[in-house]
């Protein structure tokens, strides 16, 4: 009984720490969706590669969305003509490099700040190295879904775009949607602010109320692994330098909470995991979970987030194992 | 890394736009938010909201409170000024937003948690926590520095923590015999010490429980430790004085008195 007890108490902190910074991530997320034309900072991104990839992992400050968010917007920017370092190196970097996960990894690990900044330099290297990588496919169109692909504004061709055409709702604005009935394409509105107010309102229920059911669950797991499972085990498993680092990867793709929140959950295992782990666990779970392999696929083919997710896991695993050999 | 194009040609098929929440649905998201705005304002209104978090973050907490009460207000007043233009109910516009679980899910999972938060009263951690989680009295490298520590205070006058930092600063026991001890916190009965011995304990926070690690000086009893059963306060008067306990010589307090206090309204220490 006092375990439950224990375990409940640990669930509704995680959940209390948590949810203002989920509901910080969602309003910024949205303000951007409805406020933002991102084709404009399309036009304006570096051309080369390697640098691409960079600036693409540095959007994560204008768009501070988590990795549930960051899917559509990556889709966005692929859709709407984004080099694909660009879009690569946003899309792995983008739920890490942004202010409302710095400053919640910040809020949970200010006792250990070297976590907080080797999060977000070993992020943003494998981010921009991967996008570098994705470079070498100039078009990226191949590795997405058809439906995606098909959407793709190529860079200067293509009067005529396929898909269907909604001429819809107020302001007459012209909306694509894809076969399976996705927004992917939506002009910016031209209301007046406050109009666009309500609209931002939905879309932060929205994402609250999904975001907020896979806290939840995340929560419940770090209570019940802290509570339920003896601490010799979780002692034996979580000091070896190499297998803390695989066991808390495999523990990030596996629980799937969101990179807002990921550093209150990392920090349920602190005093028993070593610094290296906890660092694969913040790198590696905002790149690639079971979650987000789901919102993956409605982007891209099997096969490109097969590379996607062989190239993270071992940088991520490479990086933080030479923090546990050499740095801790 | 080249990939040969076989996207097929664009399929001419008619798809219907994303169509407006239903009603149901409006209403589980209003008070899946209502509950967790009330929640939050109970566990600050209570006081509860420190056996969760550490006391600097509580004013997030009341600031989501705020905002989830006025997201709910803002949404049912938007409805009922709809309802009154257009009787027959005017959708509205739903953005596409891919997510795992089913729709409906979420909502009624987060309700269902809000609920059981209203039901259940959470309780500070205690001694079957400390021993789980190994009470020391030291602390870890990789724990938190004392962001005041003050060297200058008088033996009598310092906190369990402020041994335990004192010791992890100097950690030579014979430095600090015979020196008054003064100390409040919960007690704990290690299964390795003696039966005439204790631990008097208090947790530190960092962030949230989730984090919350024990600390704590063992305690050389004036009878036997059942008589200072587990988990209890304790205000523990007496002096300094080493013992060797479990093959280690640990600095001790050697009780003179022991009296039994309240649980303090913050019960954990930073």
């Amino acid at each position: 009984m006092a375990q439950w007890s224990n375990a409940l108490t640990l669930f509704f902190s995680l959940l209390v720490e948590a949810m203002p910074f989920l509901l910080l991530g969602v309003l910024l997320s949205s303000v951007l969706l409805i406020f933002v034309d991102e084709r404009r900072l399309i036009s304006s991104m570096p051309q080369h590669p390697l640098l691409g990839a960079l600036a693409g992992g540095l959007f994560g400050f204008l768009f501070p969305v988590c990795e549930c968010g960051n899917v559509p917007v990556a889709r966005r920017l692929l859709v709407k003509g984004a080099p694909a370092p660009v879009a690569i190196g946003f899309l792995l970097a983008a739920p890490t490099i942004n202010p409302v996960v710095m400053w919640a990894t910040w809020t949970a690990f200010r006792d250990q700040p070297s976590i907080v900044f080797l999060r977000l330099g070993f992020s943003l290297f494998i981010a921009t190295i991967i996008g570098w990588v994705f470079s070498s496919q100039a078009d990226l169109r191949p590795l997405l879904q058809p439906s995606v692909a098909n959407a793709v504004v190529p860079p200067s061709t293509s009067l005529l775009q396929s898909g269907t055409f909604i001429l819809g709702g107020t302001g007459q604005s012209l909306s694509r949607f894809d076969t399976s009935g996705i927004v992917i394409a939506r002009p910016p509105v031209m209301t007046a602010w406050w109009h666009r107010l309500p609209l931002m309102i939905d879309n932060m229920i929205q994402e609250l109320r999904e975001l907020g059911g896979m806290l939840i669950l995340g929560s419940a797991i770090a209570s019940i692994i802290q509570v339920g499972i003896p601490r010799d085990v979780i002692i034996s498993l979580g000091q070896g330098p190499v297998m803390s680092i695989i066991a808390m990867m495999v523990l990030a793709a596996v629980v799937s909470i969101c990179s807002t929140v990921d550093s209150f959950f990392a920090l349920a295992f602190a005093s028993t995991f070593t610094s290296g782990s906890l660092l694969a666990f913040l790198i590696f779970g905002p790149m690639i979970d079971v979650k987000n392999i789901g919102l993956l696929f409605s982007v891209f083919r099997g096969r490109a987030i097969a590379y996607l997710f062989a190239l993270a896991a071992q940088l991520t695993f490479l990086l933080t194992v030479i923090v546990n050999l050499y740095a801790s | 890394m080249i990939v040969k194009s076989r996207f097929s040609r664009p399929r001419f098929r008619m798809s219907r736009p994303p169509s407006g929440p239903a009603r149901w649905s409006f209403w589980l998201d209003m008070g899946m938010m209502m509950i967790w705005g009330i929640l939050l304002f109970k566990y600050w209104l209570s006081g509860q909201i420190l056996f969760l978090l550490h006391p600097d973050y509580v004013w997030l907490t009341i600031a989501t409170g705020i905002i989830l009460l006025a997201m709910v207000g803002f949404k049912i007043m938007q409805r009922w000024e709809r309802k009154q233009r257009s009787p027959l109910g005017n959708p509205t516009t739903s953005l596409q937003h891919l997510s795992l679980l089913p729709r409906g899910w979420s909502s009624t999972l987060l309700l269902l948690i809000g609920i059981l938060g209203l039901l259940y009263t959470p309780r500070p951690f205690a001694s079957d926590i400390a021993l789980q989680r190994g009470v020391a009295d030291t602390v870890a490298v990789t724990r938190s520095q004392p962001q005041a520590f003050r060297a200058q205070v008088r033996p009598q006058d310092k906190s369990i923590v402020d041994w335990v930092r004192t010791l992890n600063v100097y950690p030579e026991p014979d430095a600090y015999m015979e020196q008054p001890v003064d100390v409040v916190g919960f007690m704990i009965h290690p299964p390795n010490l003696p039966d005439d011995y204790g631990m008097i304990s208090r947790f530190i926070l960092t962030c949230c429980a989730a984090d919350a690690y024990p600390v704590g000086l063992p305690v050389k009893l004036t009878g036997d430790r059942s008589d200072y059963p587990a988990d209890q306060w304790f205000r523990v008067k007496g002096e300094m004085a080493t013992a060797e306990l479990n093959g280690d010589r640990r600095l001790t307090v050697l009780a003179q008195d022991i009296e039994s206090v309240e649980t303090p309204r913050n019960p954990y220490n930073y």
